[in-house]
């Protein structure tokens, strides 16, 4: 069969699965998708070998994994979609500080507004401002 | 003033008419020479502050080093863009540099408006040269999308400031900035007052960027090319805050009660960009939100309108326009290389390049805002300042701090230390040119170290 005849590129190590001594507990349903994703790697690994010893390549080998996921990672938005969690998540950190800020400030200001108009704020180092 | 402009503006016909042999040499000259000839202007004799020969255009000391700060940068922008650019036909070429120019003259005008309405048609001036630079010249694809945001979200922030000023001028007479400091405070009372106070604002609000109307910012900065992320975080930034800081002298005694929500937004969006920059994977992307966090200090000391307040925010300026062109620099040697942004690709690299990594550490030193350098004394002010405003304020600037220090700290060992990935190894090793702009860009640093009065604004404490 396909098995027997498998030959692996120059300088790779031969998948466990395509080992001669594993093949007999294996369905043959189950060697063929070996193979074929066998040979998916093998082309993978020529492309990249190719580009790898192409001694005319001046710049680095693209890895379209990598750009897929730097992709992903700086295009979240279109991807948005307003949730429970995450409209919870946009109001616990963006919307209620600013209100829990705002009322922080402006009650402690208020505050030493009443005490300088009632003259008691004390400001035993004041430098400058 | 005129010994700048018209200097400038001759650097126009000097990029079309030189020969292709020697148009950088000669264009990067020029410009140094007329960088040189800027620092003329730290001479501040008037007592009324405002030096000038006409009432048109004038410096003083909030100005000033500002528009040091734009005529350094042309020559820096035009070392950087060098290699980048050198595959384009020639034409192109000069007119990428034309651009520059352009953008240089009308910030020029810009920082030494006298009136208000000059100030405001060369603030949308400078849009469109930045604009050209980014949508043409920018790399990946979205730089369509980075300036539309770009454009509009000034556009749009500014249309409101022409209508205010346009009722000002109606009021007072004349926008003259000359005048605008002994103008008698005016009564403000209906809600339509309060509208026109946040039309003064909105516009420097979106361009410094506040954090809730800062989306441009990271888009802008991460499409442009070289130059146009260099002129973007040093100077345009600092037109949001110099026309702040112009305008608030009016807006008395309104703003102390409606500057809360803008005060609050740019402390809370000191920490939320700050932590954004830890959790990003684009290296330039990191150093636009950094420019954020530190612009939103800014923010914060001109709204507490206090001097202290105001002297930090100019030095902060001034040392974050410095410290973070430098940063983009560095990021664009990466780039230039290997022709992504992704932090994970360009790891390691003290090994390969270890002069670099000694400017990549002070330019992160810097960042984190590392004593004596101004950055700390600028964020030092305006700690003080919003401390002295509302105590709380210093859990949030104090926070912050921290989270600076964090991500800077993130930027550097990510980018230097750690495991080399193999690809790295054949990367070019750097050029004399790239050293001499990280120096240019970090030797004004140090010395403005010695003599800081020069950045303190018309504020001397």
């Amino acid at each position: 069969s396909k098995m027997a005849e498998y030959r692996e590129a120059p300088l790779a190590t031969r998948p466990k699965t395509l080992d001669p001594a594993e093949y007999y507990n294996l369905s043959a349903e189950q060697r063929r998708a070996e193979e074929e994703r066998a040979a998916l790697r093998a082309q993978l690994k020529r492309q990249y070998q190719l580009q790898l010893n192409n001694p005319h390549r001046k710049d680095l080998i693209e890895d379209p994994a990598l750009t897929r996921w730097t992709y992903a990672r700086a295009n979240v938005y279109p991807q948005f979609r307003p949730t429970a969690k995450t409209s919870l998540l946009g109001g616990l950190f963006s919307v209620v500080p600013l209100f829990v800020l705002y009322y922080v400030f402006k009650t402690d200001r208020d505050k030493k507004e009443a005490a300088i108009k009632a003259g008691k704020y004390e400001r035993p180092f004041q430098l400058s401002y | 003033m005129l010994k700048i402009l018209i200097p400038t503006l001759m650097l126009i016909p000097t990029t079309w008419l030189i020969p292709k042999k020697w148009l950088w040499t000669t264009t990067t000259s020029q410009s140094l020479i007329i960088a040189l000839i800027s620092l003329l202007w730290l001479k501040w004799d008037s007592e009324i502050g405002w030096s000038s020969s006409n009432i048109y255009l004038a410096t003083d000391p909030l100005s000033t080093p500002l528009l040091i700060l734009t005529c350094w940068l042309l020559p820096l922008m035009i070392l950087a863009s060098q290699n980048h650019i050198s595959p384009e036909p020639i034409n192109r070429q000069r007119s990428y540099i034309t651009l520059l120019i352009l953008l240089q003259f009308f910030l020029i005008l810009a920082f030494s408006a006298t009136e208000m309405i000059m100030f405001y048609i060369m603030f949308e001036a400078t849009l469109i040269p930045t604009l050209i630079i980014i949508t043409r010249w920018g790399n990946q694809t979205e730089r369509l999308n980075a300036g539309t945001y770009f454009l509009f979200y000034t556009l749009t922030g500014s249309l409101p400031l022409l209508v205010a000023l346009l009722l000002l001028q109606k009021d007072l007479g004349s926008l003259s900035m000359l005048t605008m400091q002994f103008t008698k405070p005016m009564t403000f009372i209906s809600w339509s007052d309060k509208i026109w106070w946040a039309g003064c604002l909105l516009a420097f609000l979106v361009k410094m960027p506040l954090y809730g109307i800062h989306l441009w910012l990271p888009k802008a900065h991460v499409e442009a090319p070289i130059a146009g992320s260099m002129v973007l975080a040093a100077v345009l930034l600092k037109l949001g805050g110099y026309g702040m800081m112009r305008i608030t002298s009016l807006l008395d005694p309104l703003t102390k009660e409606l500057s809360y929500p803008f005060i609050v937004m740019a402390l809370w969006g000191i920490i939320m960009t700050g932590s954004i920059c830890l959790r990003q994977t684009d290296l330039k992307s990191l150093i636009a939100y950094s420019s954020v966090s530190h612009m939103g200090l800014v923010v914060a000391g001109i709204l507490t309108q206090t001097p202290w307040g105001f002297t930090g925010a100019i030095i902060l300026m001034i040392a974050h326009g410095l410290v973070s062109s430098a940063l983009f620099c560095l990021a664009n040697t990466n780039y230039e290389r290997t022709h992504n942004r992704t932090l994970l690709l360009t790891r390691g690299m003290q090994i390969i390049l270890p002069l670099m990594t000694t400017w990549w550490f002070m330019a992160n030193l810097a960042n984190l805002a590392l004593p004596p350098i101004p950055n700390l004394m600028g964020e030092l002010f305006i700690i003080v300042s919003t401390f002295n405003w509302s105590y709380w304020t210093i859990l949030l600037t104090g926070l912050g701090t921290l989270i600076t220090a964090s991500y800077s700290l993130y930027m550097f060992l990510m980018t230097q230390r750690g495991p080399t990935p193999t690809h790295i190894i054949t990367l070019y090793p750097s050029h004399s040119r790239e050293h001499l702009l990280m120096a240019l860009h970090l030797l004004p640093i140090l010395m403005l170290m010695s003599k800081p009065e020069l950045v303190w604004g018309w504020c001397y404490c």
